[in-house]
Protein backbone atom coordinates (compact mmCIF):
# COMPACT_ATOMS: atom_id res chain seq x y z
CA UNK A 1 0.00 0.00 0.00
CA UNK A 2 1.15 3.52 -0.83
CA UNK A 3 2.04 5.88 2.00
CA UNK A 4 -0.10 9.03 2.00
CA UNK A 5 0.78 10.98 5.13
CA UNK A 6 3.71 10.91 7.51
CA UNK A 7 3.84 12.57 10.92
CA UNK A 8 7.47 12.97 12.03
CA UNK A 9 8.29 13.71 15.69
CA UNK A 10 5.39 16.12 16.15
CA UNK A 11 5.05 17.93 19.48
CA UNK A 12 2.21 20.41 20.03
CA UNK A 13 0.13 22.01 22.75
CA UNK A 14 -1.60 25.11 24.02
CA UNK A 15 -0.35 27.96 26.25
CA UNK A 16 2.87 26.20 27.19
CA UNK A 17 1.09 22.92 27.98
CA UNK A 18 2.33 19.99 25.88
CA UNK A 19 -0.68 17.98 24.66
CA UNK A 20 1.19 15.58 22.34
CA UNK A 21 4.86 14.78 22.46
CA UNK A 22 7.12 13.34 19.77
CA UNK A 23 4.43 11.56 17.77
CA UNK A 24 5.56 9.71 14.64
CA UNK A 25 3.01 7.89 12.47
CA UNK A 26 2.86 6.70 8.85
CA UNK A 27 -0.59 6.54 7.26
CA UNK A 28 -1.47 4.57 4.16
CA UNK A 29 -3.48 5.93 1.27
CA UNK A 30 -7.20 5.13 1.07
CA UNK A 31 -7.57 3.66 4.53
CA UNK A 32 -9.79 4.35 7.50
CA UNK A 33 -7.42 5.37 10.30
CA UNK A 34 -8.62 5.94 13.85
CA UNK A 35 -6.78 7.94 16.49
CA UNK A 36 -7.99 6.56 19.78
CA UNK A 37 -7.33 7.73 23.28
CA UNK A 38 -8.83 9.08 26.50
CA UNK A 39 -10.14 12.62 26.99
CA UNK A 40 -7.17 14.98 27.22
CA UNK A 41 -4.94 12.42 25.49
CA UNK A 42 -4.16 14.76 22.57
CA UNK A 43 -6.46 13.43 19.81
CA UNK A 44 -7.91 16.85 18.98
CA UNK A 45 -4.47 18.47 19.14
CA UNK A 46 -3.08 15.99 16.60
CA UNK A 47 -6.06 16.43 14.25
CA UNK A 48 -5.79 20.24 14.53
CA UNK A 49 -2.03 20.10 13.89
CA UNK A 50 -2.60 18.10 10.68
CA UNK A 51 -5.36 20.54 9.66
CA UNK A 52 -2.95 23.46 10.16
CA UNK A 53 -5.06 25.07 12.87
CA UNK A 54 -2.30 25.09 15.49
CA UNK A 55 1.47 25.37 15.28
CA UNK A 56 3.69 22.40 16.10
CA UNK A 57 7.30 21.24 16.21
CA UNK A 58 8.26 18.43 13.85
CA UNK A 59 7.15 17.66 10.32
CA UNK A 60 3.95 16.52 8.64
CA UNK A 61 4.41 15.27 5.08
CA UNK A 62 1.52 14.61 2.71
CA UNK A 63 2.14 13.03 -0.70
CA UNK A 64 5.87 13.79 -0.24
CA UNK A 65 5.23 17.52 0.30
CA UNK A 66 5.40 19.39 3.61
CA UNK A 67 1.78 19.91 4.64
CA UNK A 68 2.37 23.65 5.23
CA UNK A 69 3.27 23.98 1.53
CA UNK A 70 0.50 21.56 0.50
CA UNK A 71 -2.15 23.62 2.32
CA UNK A 72 -1.26 26.80 0.38
CA UNK A 73 -2.80 25.29 -2.75
CA UNK A 74 -5.09 22.59 -1.36
CA UNK A 75 -7.84 22.48 1.22
CA UNK A 76 -8.24 19.58 3.61
CA UNK A 77 -11.57 17.93 4.38
CA UNK A 78 -12.20 18.74 8.03
CA UNK A 79 -15.01 18.03 10.45
CA UNK A 80 -14.64 19.64 13.86
CA UNK A 81 -15.78 18.15 17.14
CA UNK A 82 -19.59 18.14 17.34
CA UNK A 83 -20.92 21.31 18.90
CA UNK A 84 -17.81 23.33 18.05
CA UNK A 85 -19.52 25.10 15.13
CA UNK A 86 -21.56 28.25 15.31
CA UNK A 87 -24.89 26.71 14.22
CA UNK A 88 -26.89 29.79 15.24
CA UNK A 89 -25.65 31.55 12.08
CA UNK A 90 -28.38 31.65 9.40
CA UNK A 91 -26.79 29.76 6.49
CA UNK A 92 -28.72 27.13 4.52
CA UNK A 93 -27.33 23.61 4.08
CA UNK A 94 -26.39 24.47 0.47
CA UNK A 95 -24.59 27.68 1.54
CA UNK A 96 -22.63 25.72 4.14
CA UNK A 97 -21.47 23.23 1.49
CA UNK A 98 -20.50 26.13 -0.78
CA UNK A 99 -17.85 27.07 1.80
CA UNK A 100 -15.91 24.03 0.63
CA UNK A 101 -15.76 25.52 -2.91
CA UNK A 102 -14.25 28.85 -1.70
CA UNK A 103 -10.85 28.19 -3.24
CA UNK A 104 -12.18 27.11 -6.63
CA UNK A 105 -12.15 29.66 -9.40
CA UNK A 106 -15.64 29.03 -10.80
CA UNK A 107 -18.86 30.97 -11.19
CA UNK A 108 -21.34 31.20 -8.33
CA UNK A 109 -23.73 29.09 -10.38
CA UNK A 110 -21.12 26.35 -10.80
CA UNK A 111 -20.36 26.51 -7.06
CA UNK A 112 -24.03 26.01 -6.26
CA UNK A 113 -24.43 23.14 -8.74
CA UNK A 114 -21.35 21.30 -7.47
CA UNK A 115 -22.38 21.86 -3.86
CA UNK A 116 -25.82 20.47 -4.60
CA UNK A 117 -24.21 17.33 -6.07
CA UNK A 118 -22.28 16.80 -2.81
CA UNK A 119 -25.48 17.28 -0.82
CA UNK A 120 -27.06 14.55 -2.99
CA UNK A 121 -24.21 12.22 -2.12
CA UNK A 122 -24.95 12.51 1.58
CA UNK A 123 -28.70 12.23 0.94
CA UNK A 124 -29.42 15.81 2.03
CA UNK A 125 -30.45 17.35 -1.32
CA UNK A 126 -34.05 17.73 -0.15
CA UNK A 127 -32.79 19.91 2.73
CA UNK A 128 -30.63 22.22 0.57
CA UNK A 129 -32.56 25.37 1.45
CA UNK A 130 -33.08 24.57 5.13
CA UNK A 131 -31.11 26.66 7.65
CA UNK A 132 -28.45 24.46 9.24
CA UNK A 133 -29.74 25.41 12.69
CA UNK A 134 -33.06 23.71 11.88
CA UNK A 135 -31.46 20.33 11.07
CA UNK A 136 -30.96 17.48 13.53
CA UNK A 137 -27.47 16.65 14.82
CA UNK A 138 -27.09 13.73 12.39
CA UNK A 139 -28.28 15.83 9.43
CA UNK A 140 -25.89 18.65 10.35
CA UNK A 141 -23.00 16.18 10.36
CA UNK A 142 -23.99 14.91 6.90
CA UNK A 143 -24.05 18.50 5.57
CA UNK A 144 -20.59 19.07 7.07
CA UNK A 145 -19.33 15.89 5.39
CA UNK A 146 -20.69 17.25 2.09
CA UNK A 147 -18.78 20.47 2.80
CA UNK A 148 -15.58 18.52 3.44
CA UNK A 149 -16.14 16.55 0.20
CA UNK A 150 -16.69 19.83 -1.67
CA UNK A 151 -13.04 20.73 -1.05
CA UNK A 152 -12.16 17.73 -3.29
CA UNK A 153 -9.45 16.82 -0.81
CA UNK A 154 -8.29 13.22 -0.64
CA UNK A 155 -7.67 13.65 3.08
CA UNK A 156 -10.63 13.74 5.45
CA UNK A 157 -10.00 14.68 9.10
CA UNK A 158 -12.76 14.14 11.63
CA UNK A 159 -12.54 15.08 15.28
CA UNK A 160 -14.96 12.98 17.35
CA UNK A 161 -17.80 13.68 14.94
CA UNK A 162 -20.37 11.51 16.64
CA UNK A 163 -20.18 12.55 20.28
CA UNK A 164 -23.63 12.39 21.84
CA UNK A 165 -25.33 10.61 18.94
CA UNK A 166 -27.46 7.50 19.26
CA UNK A 167 -26.03 4.12 18.08
CA UNK A 168 -28.24 3.92 14.96
CA UNK A 169 -27.12 7.39 13.76
CA UNK A 170 -23.51 6.45 14.48
CA UNK A 171 -23.87 3.22 12.53
CA UNK A 172 -25.46 5.03 9.54
CA UNK A 173 -22.72 7.65 9.68
CA UNK A 174 -19.94 5.07 9.48
CA UNK A 175 -21.72 3.13 6.69
CA UNK A 176 -21.98 6.34 4.66
CA UNK A 177 -18.38 7.26 5.39
CA UNK A 178 -17.21 3.82 4.26
CA UNK A 179 -19.12 4.28 0.98
CA UNK A 180 -17.75 7.80 0.40
CA UNK A 181 -14.22 6.64 1.18
CA UNK A 182 -14.45 4.06 -1.62
CA UNK A 183 -16.17 6.42 -4.08
CA UNK A 184 -13.72 9.31 -3.63
CA UNK A 185 -10.56 7.31 -2.74
CA UNK A 186 -10.38 9.15 0.56
CA UNK A 187 -7.87 8.68 3.34
CA UNK A 188 -9.92 9.14 6.50
CA UNK A 189 -8.44 10.03 9.88
CA UNK A 190 -11.00 10.06 12.65
CA UNK A 191 -10.47 10.63 16.35
CA UNK A 192 -12.60 8.63 18.74
CA UNK A 193 -12.69 7.09 22.16
CA UNK A 194 -15.43 4.67 21.16
CA UNK A 195 -13.79 1.25 21.18
CA UNK A 196 -16.85 -0.56 19.79
CA UNK A 197 -17.31 1.39 16.57
CA UNK A 198 -13.58 1.61 16.09
CA UNK A 199 -13.24 -2.19 16.00
CA UNK A 200 -16.15 -2.44 13.56
CA UNK A 201 -14.95 0.05 10.95
CA UNK A 202 -11.29 1.03 11.44
CA UNK A 203 -8.56 -0.48 9.27
CA UNK A 204 -5.82 1.00 11.37
CA UNK A 205 -5.76 2.28 14.95
CA UNK A 206 -3.30 4.65 16.60
CA UNK A 207 -3.64 4.92 20.33
CA UNK A 208 -2.35 8.15 21.84
CA UNK A 209 -2.18 9.39 25.36
CA UNK A 210 0.13 12.41 25.00
CA UNK A 211 2.55 10.14 23.12
CA UNK A 212 1.93 7.23 20.78
CA UNK A 213 1.03 4.10 22.77
CA UNK A 214 0.49 1.07 20.46
CA UNK A 215 -0.65 1.07 16.86
CA UNK A 216 -1.80 -1.75 14.64
CA UNK A 217 -4.82 -3.06 12.77
CA UNK A 218 -7.90 -2.54 14.93
CA UNK A 219 -8.79 -6.22 15.39
CA UNK A 220 -5.25 -7.15 16.42
CA UNK A 221 -4.68 -4.18 18.66
CA UNK A 222 -7.76 -3.84 20.77
CA UNK A 223 -7.00 -6.45 23.38
CA UNK A 224 -7.18 -5.90 27.10
CA UNK A 225 -3.49 -5.07 27.82
CA UNK A 226 -3.45 -2.27 25.21
CA UNK A 227 -6.80 -0.87 26.32
CA UNK A 228 -5.60 -0.88 29.93
CA UNK A 229 -2.41 0.88 28.85
CA UNK A 230 -4.52 3.54 27.18
CA UNK A 231 -7.45 4.10 29.52
CA UNK A 232 -6.02 2.91 32.86
CA UNK A 233 -6.40 -0.24 34.99
CA UNK A 234 -10.03 0.28 36.05
CA UNK A 235 -11.46 -0.34 32.61
CA UNK A 236 -13.96 -3.19 32.21
CA UNK A 237 -14.21 -4.66 28.69
CA UNK A 238 -17.48 -6.17 27.44
CA UNK A 239 -17.38 -7.73 23.97
CA UNK A 240 -20.32 -7.13 21.68
CA UNK A 241 -20.74 -7.49 17.94
CA UNK A 242 -22.01 -4.98 15.41
CA UNK A 243 -24.29 -5.99 12.58
CA UNK A 244 -25.69 -4.08 9.62
CA UNK A 245 -28.79 -1.98 10.35
CA UNK A 246 -31.13 -4.46 8.54
CA UNK A 247 -29.93 -7.33 10.68
CA UNK A 248 -29.97 -5.24 13.83
CA UNK A 249 -33.66 -5.73 14.62
CA UNK A 250 -33.50 -9.49 14.13
CA UNK A 251 -30.41 -9.98 16.25
CA UNK A 252 -31.46 -7.82 19.22
CA UNK A 253 -30.48 -9.42 22.50
CA UNK A 254 -27.69 -11.44 20.96
CA UNK A 255 -24.98 -9.05 22.17
CA UNK A 256 -22.73 -10.66 24.70
CA UNK B 1 -45.39 65.78 10.30
CA UNK B 2 -43.54 65.78 6.98
CA UNK B 3 -43.02 69.55 6.93
CA UNK B 4 -39.39 69.07 7.92
CA UNK B 5 -38.71 67.68 4.42
CA UNK B 6 -39.14 71.20 3.00
CA UNK B 7 -36.19 72.55 5.00
CA UNK B 8 -32.83 72.22 3.19
CA UNK B 9 -30.81 71.47 6.35
CA UNK B 10 -33.29 68.76 7.33
CA UNK B 11 -33.07 67.25 3.85
CA UNK B 12 -29.29 67.12 4.28
CA UNK B 13 -29.65 65.57 7.71
CA UNK B 14 -32.10 63.00 6.42
CA UNK B 15 -29.87 62.00 3.50
CA UNK B 16 -26.83 61.67 5.81
CA UNK B 17 -28.87 59.77 8.39
CA UNK B 18 -30.21 57.31 5.82
CA UNK B 19 -26.67 56.72 4.50
CA UNK B 20 -25.55 55.93 8.05
CA UNK B 21 -28.54 53.57 8.51
CA UNK B 22 -27.59 51.69 5.32
CA UNK B 23 -23.94 51.29 6.41
CA UNK B 24 -24.86 50.22 9.95
CA UNK B 25 -27.45 47.78 8.60
CA UNK B 26 -24.84 46.12 6.38
CA UNK B 27 -22.38 45.54 9.20
CA UNK B 28 -24.53 45.15 12.30
CA UNK B 29 -25.76 41.58 11.56
CA UNK B 30 -22.14 40.40 11.61
CA UNK B 31 -21.62 42.21 14.93
CA UNK B 32 -24.70 40.58 16.41
CA UNK B 33 -23.88 37.06 15.20
CA UNK B 34 -20.28 37.37 16.39
CA UNK B 35 -21.63 38.48 19.77
CA UNK B 36 -19.58 41.69 19.46
CA UNK B 37 -22.33 44.15 20.41
CA UNK B 38 -20.49 45.34 23.52
CA UNK B 39 -17.45 46.00 21.33
CA UNK B 40 -19.40 48.61 19.36
CA UNK B 41 -20.38 50.26 22.66
CA UNK B 42 -16.68 50.42 23.58
CA UNK B 43 -15.65 51.90 20.25
CA UNK B 44 -18.45 54.50 20.18
CA UNK B 45 -17.50 55.72 23.66
CA UNK B 46 -13.84 55.65 22.62
CA UNK B 47 -14.54 58.11 19.82
CA UNK B 48 -15.40 60.71 22.47
CA UNK B 49 -11.75 60.79 23.56
CA UNK B 50 -10.79 61.24 19.90
CA UNK B 51 -13.27 64.10 19.49
CA UNK B 52 -11.96 65.77 22.67
CA UNK B 53 -8.38 65.34 21.46
CA UNK B 54 -9.31 67.14 18.25
CA UNK B 55 -10.90 70.02 20.21
CA UNK B 56 -7.88 70.18 22.54
CA UNK B 57 -5.35 70.23 19.69
CA UNK B 58 -7.45 72.57 17.57
CA UNK B 59 -7.75 70.08 14.68
CA UNK B 60 -10.88 68.60 13.09
CA UNK B 61 -12.57 66.28 15.62
CA UNK B 62 -13.59 64.10 12.68
CA UNK B 63 -9.98 63.16 11.87
CA UNK B 64 -8.91 62.71 15.46
CA UNK B 65 -11.99 60.60 16.30
CA UNK B 66 -11.38 58.48 13.19
CA UNK B 67 -7.77 57.80 14.16
CA UNK B 68 -8.75 57.10 17.77
CA UNK B 69 -11.67 54.81 16.87
CA UNK B 70 -9.70 52.75 14.32
CA UNK B 71 -6.79 52.38 16.76
CA UNK B 72 -9.15 51.40 19.55
CA UNK B 73 -11.07 48.97 17.32
CA UNK B 74 -7.93 47.17 16.23
CA UNK B 75 -6.60 47.08 19.78
CA UNK B 76 -9.85 45.67 21.20
CA UNK B 77 -9.85 43.17 18.35
CA UNK B 78 -6.27 42.16 19.12
CA UNK B 79 -7.06 41.70 22.81
CA UNK B 80 -10.12 39.64 21.94
CA UNK B 81 -8.21 37.48 19.41
CA UNK B 82 -5.19 36.76 21.53
CA UNK B 83 -7.32 36.21 24.63
CA UNK B 84 -4.67 37.50 27.01
CA UNK B 85 -7.21 39.66 28.84
CA UNK B 86 -10.95 39.04 28.72
CA UNK B 87 -12.69 41.13 26.07
CA UNK B 88 -15.45 42.55 28.29
CA UNK B 89 -12.95 43.57 30.97
CA UNK B 90 -10.84 45.40 28.34
CA UNK B 91 -13.84 47.20 26.84
CA UNK B 92 -15.31 48.03 30.26
CA UNK B 93 -12.03 49.59 31.36
CA UNK B 94 -11.32 51.36 28.07
CA UNK B 95 -14.67 52.99 27.52
CA UNK B 96 -14.81 54.61 30.94
CA UNK B 97 -11.17 55.70 30.45
CA UNK B 98 -12.05 57.20 27.04
CA UNK B 99 -14.93 59.19 28.51
CA UNK B 100 -12.79 60.39 31.43
CA UNK B 101 -9.91 61.27 29.10
CA UNK B 102 -12.31 63.17 26.84
CA UNK B 103 -13.79 65.19 29.71
CA UNK B 104 -10.31 66.05 31.03
CA UNK B 105 -9.14 67.22 27.59
CA UNK B 106 -12.27 69.34 27.08
CA UNK B 107 -11.85 70.90 30.55
CA UNK B 108 -8.26 71.77 29.67
CA UNK B 109 -9.23 73.24 26.29
CA UNK B 110 -9.55 76.99 26.06
CA UNK B 111 -12.88 78.59 25.15
CA UNK B 112 -16.49 77.45 25.12
CA UNK B 113 -17.43 74.20 23.41
CA UNK B 114 -21.14 74.14 22.74
CA UNK B 115 -20.99 71.03 20.51
CA UNK B 116 -19.89 68.63 23.26
CA UNK B 117 -23.50 67.70 24.12
CA UNK B 118 -24.09 67.23 20.41
CA UNK B 119 -21.26 64.72 20.25
CA UNK B 120 -22.61 62.92 23.30
CA UNK B 121 -26.30 62.72 22.33
CA UNK B 122 -26.40 63.76 18.68
CA UNK B 123 -27.46 67.09 17.19
CA UNK B 124 -29.11 67.10 13.80
CA UNK B 125 -28.79 70.89 13.53
CA UNK B 126 -25.01 70.47 13.66
CA UNK B 127 -24.86 68.12 10.65
CA UNK B 128 -22.76 69.77 7.98
CA UNK B 129 -22.31 68.87 4.30
CA UNK B 130 -18.89 67.42 5.20
CA UNK B 131 -20.62 64.93 7.56
CA UNK B 132 -22.79 63.77 4.65
CA UNK B 133 -19.72 63.46 2.38
CA UNK B 134 -17.96 61.49 5.12
CA UNK B 135 -20.96 59.13 5.42
CA UNK B 136 -20.93 58.71 1.59
CA UNK B 137 -17.22 57.79 1.61
CA UNK B 138 -17.77 55.27 4.43
CA UNK B 139 -20.71 53.79 2.50
CA UNK B 140 -18.49 53.39 -0.56
CA UNK B 141 -15.74 51.72 1.51
CA UNK B 142 -18.28 49.40 3.15
CA UNK B 143 -19.86 48.41 -0.19
CA UNK B 144 -16.41 47.65 -1.68
CA UNK B 145 -15.44 45.65 1.39
CA UNK B 146 -18.71 43.74 1.15
CA UNK B 147 -18.14 42.95 -2.52
CA UNK B 148 -14.57 41.71 -2.07
CA UNK B 149 -14.50 40.26 1.45
CA UNK B 150 -18.20 39.89 2.39
CA UNK B 151 -18.35 36.14 1.75
CA UNK B 152 -15.09 35.56 3.62
CA UNK B 153 -16.28 37.41 6.74
CA UNK B 154 -19.63 35.59 6.65
CA UNK B 155 -17.86 32.23 6.39
CA UNK B 156 -15.44 33.14 9.19
CA UNK B 157 -18.38 34.17 11.37
CA UNK B 158 -20.03 30.79 10.80
CA UNK B 159 -16.93 28.59 11.19
CA UNK B 160 -13.52 30.16 11.71
CA UNK B 161 -11.54 26.91 11.61
CA UNK B 162 -12.97 25.68 8.33
CA UNK B 163 -12.55 29.15 6.84
CA UNK B 164 -8.82 28.96 7.61
CA UNK B 165 -8.68 25.52 6.01
CA UNK B 166 -10.19 26.73 2.73
CA UNK B 167 -7.62 29.54 2.56
CA UNK B 168 -9.43 32.55 4.04
CA UNK B 169 -7.06 34.93 5.87
CA UNK B 170 -9.35 35.01 8.88
CA UNK B 171 -7.21 37.25 11.13
CA UNK B 172 -6.51 39.81 8.40
CA UNK B 173 -10.23 39.99 7.53
CA UNK B 174 -11.09 40.37 11.20
CA UNK B 175 -8.84 43.42 11.66
CA UNK B 176 -10.15 44.98 8.45
CA UNK B 177 -13.68 44.41 9.77
CA UNK B 178 -12.76 46.05 13.10
CA UNK B 179 -11.30 49.09 11.29
CA UNK B 180 -14.39 49.45 9.08
CA UNK B 181 -16.66 49.05 12.09
CA UNK B 182 -14.74 51.83 13.85
CA UNK B 183 -15.13 54.16 10.84
CA UNK B 184 -18.85 53.40 10.68
CA UNK B 185 -19.15 54.16 14.40
CA UNK B 186 -17.55 57.60 13.83
CA UNK B 187 -20.15 58.32 11.14
CA UNK B 188 -23.01 57.11 13.36
CA UNK B 189 -21.76 59.19 16.33
CA UNK B 190 -22.19 62.42 14.32
CA UNK B 191 -25.91 61.68 13.98
CA UNK B 192 -27.01 60.11 17.24
CA UNK B 193 -24.05 60.81 19.52
CA UNK B 194 -21.47 58.78 21.41
CA UNK B 195 -23.84 57.51 24.08
CA UNK B 196 -26.63 56.43 21.73
CA UNK B 197 -24.61 55.20 18.71
CA UNK B 198 -24.66 51.55 19.72
CA UNK B 199 -28.45 51.45 19.37
CA UNK B 200 -28.21 52.13 15.60
CA UNK B 201 -25.29 49.70 15.38
CA UNK B 202 -27.07 46.83 17.15
CA UNK B 203 -30.88 47.14 17.47
CA UNK B 204 -31.82 46.96 13.73
CA UNK B 205 -29.85 43.72 13.28
CA UNK B 206 -31.04 42.27 16.59
CA UNK B 207 -34.63 42.96 15.45
CA UNK B 208 -34.03 41.51 11.97
CA UNK B 209 -32.46 38.37 13.46
CA UNK B 210 -35.74 37.66 15.21
CA UNK B 211 -37.70 37.83 11.95
CA UNK B 212 -35.63 35.83 9.47
CA UNK B 213 -33.31 32.85 9.25
CA UNK B 214 -31.59 33.87 6.03
CA UNK B 215 -28.49 36.05 6.34
CA UNK B 216 -29.01 38.15 3.18
CA UNK B 217 -32.61 38.81 4.27
CA UNK B 218 -31.47 39.79 7.77
CA UNK B 219 -29.11 42.37 6.24
CA UNK B 220 -31.91 43.82 4.09
CA UNK B 221 -34.34 43.98 7.04
CA UNK B 222 -31.65 45.57 9.27
CA UNK B 223 -31.03 48.26 6.63
CA UNK B 224 -34.80 48.86 6.30
CA UNK B 225 -35.31 49.10 10.07
CA UNK B 226 -32.37 51.49 10.39
CA UNK B 227 -33.71 53.70 7.61
CA UNK B 228 -37.25 53.95 8.98
CA UNK B 229 -35.84 54.58 12.48
CA UNK B 230 -33.83 57.51 11.18
CA UNK B 231 -36.78 58.87 9.18
CA UNK B 232 -39.34 58.69 11.97
CA UNK B 233 -36.75 59.65 14.58
CA UNK B 234 -36.04 62.89 12.71
CA UNK B 235 -39.74 63.47 12.02
CA UNK B 236 -40.69 63.07 15.71
CA UNK B 237 -37.72 65.16 16.79
CA UNK B 238 -38.88 67.99 14.51
CA UNK B 239 -42.60 67.84 15.23
CA UNK B 240 -42.32 67.26 19.00
CA UNK B 241 -39.28 69.53 19.43
CA UNK B 242 -37.23 66.88 21.23
CA UNK B 243 -33.52 66.00 20.74
CA UNK B 244 -32.91 63.91 17.64
CA UNK B 245 -30.62 61.21 19.12
CA UNK B 246 -33.08 60.00 21.76
CA UNK B 247 -35.93 60.28 19.23
CA UNK B 248 -34.12 57.91 16.84
CA UNK B 249 -33.31 55.54 19.72
CA UNK B 250 -36.97 55.48 20.83
CA UNK B 251 -38.03 54.54 17.29
CA UNK B 252 -35.41 51.82 16.88
CA UNK B 253 -36.26 50.38 20.31
CA UNK B 254 -39.98 50.34 19.43
CA UNK B 255 -39.13 48.32 16.30
CA UNK B 256 -37.06 45.96 18.48
CA UNK B 257 -40.00 45.44 20.86
CA UNK B 258 -42.44 44.85 17.98
CA UNK B 259 -40.02 42.26 16.50
CA UNK B 260 -39.79 40.59 19.90
CA UNK B 261 -43.61 40.36 20.08
CA UNK B 262 -43.79 38.96 16.50
CA UNK B 263 -41.18 36.34 17.39
CA UNK B 264 -43.07 35.43 20.55
CA UNK B 265 -46.39 35.09 18.62
CA UNK B 266 -44.68 32.93 15.97
CA UNK B 267 -43.17 30.73 18.69
CA UNK B 268 -46.55 30.40 20.37
CA UNK B 269 -48.21 29.41 17.06
CA UNK B 270 -45.45 26.89 16.40
CA UNK B 271 -45.84 25.23 19.79
CA UNK B 272 -49.67 25.16 19.36
CA UNK B 273 -49.24 23.37 16.01
CA UNK B 274 -46.96 20.80 17.67
CA UNK B 275 -49.61 20.18 20.35
CA UNK B 276 -52.33 19.70 17.69
CA UNK B 277 -50.18 17.10 15.88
Amino acid sequence: MKQFLEIKSVTAGYDGHVAISNISIKLELGKFHVIMGPNGGGKTTLIRAIAGLISYDGKIIVENVDIKKYRKKNSIGYLAQRGAQFYDFPLSALEVVEMGRYRFKETNHAKKEKSFEFLKEVRMASHAGVPIANLSGGQQQRVLIARALATESKLMLMDEPLTGMDPRTQSEFYEMLEHLKREHSLTVIISSHDVGFTTAYAENVFCINKCLVPHSEAVKLLEEPEITKLYGPNICLTKHYHTSSEEEDESEGEDA
Amino acid sequence: MLEFLKLPFMQRTLIGGELVAIIAGMVSPILVFRKMSFMSVGISHGTFAGIALGIFLGISPLWSSMAFAVGLGIWIGFTSKTGKISEDATIGTLFSFSMAFGIVLISLSKGYHPDVMGYLFGDLLAISPSDVYFASVILLITVLWYLFRGKAIVYATFDEDFSKIVGIHVDFDYYIFMAIMALITVAVVRFVGVVLASSIMIAPAASAKMLSKKFSRIVMIAIFFGMISIFFGIAFSFSLNIPSGPSVVFTVTTIFLISLIIKWIRGKRGSNNVKMV
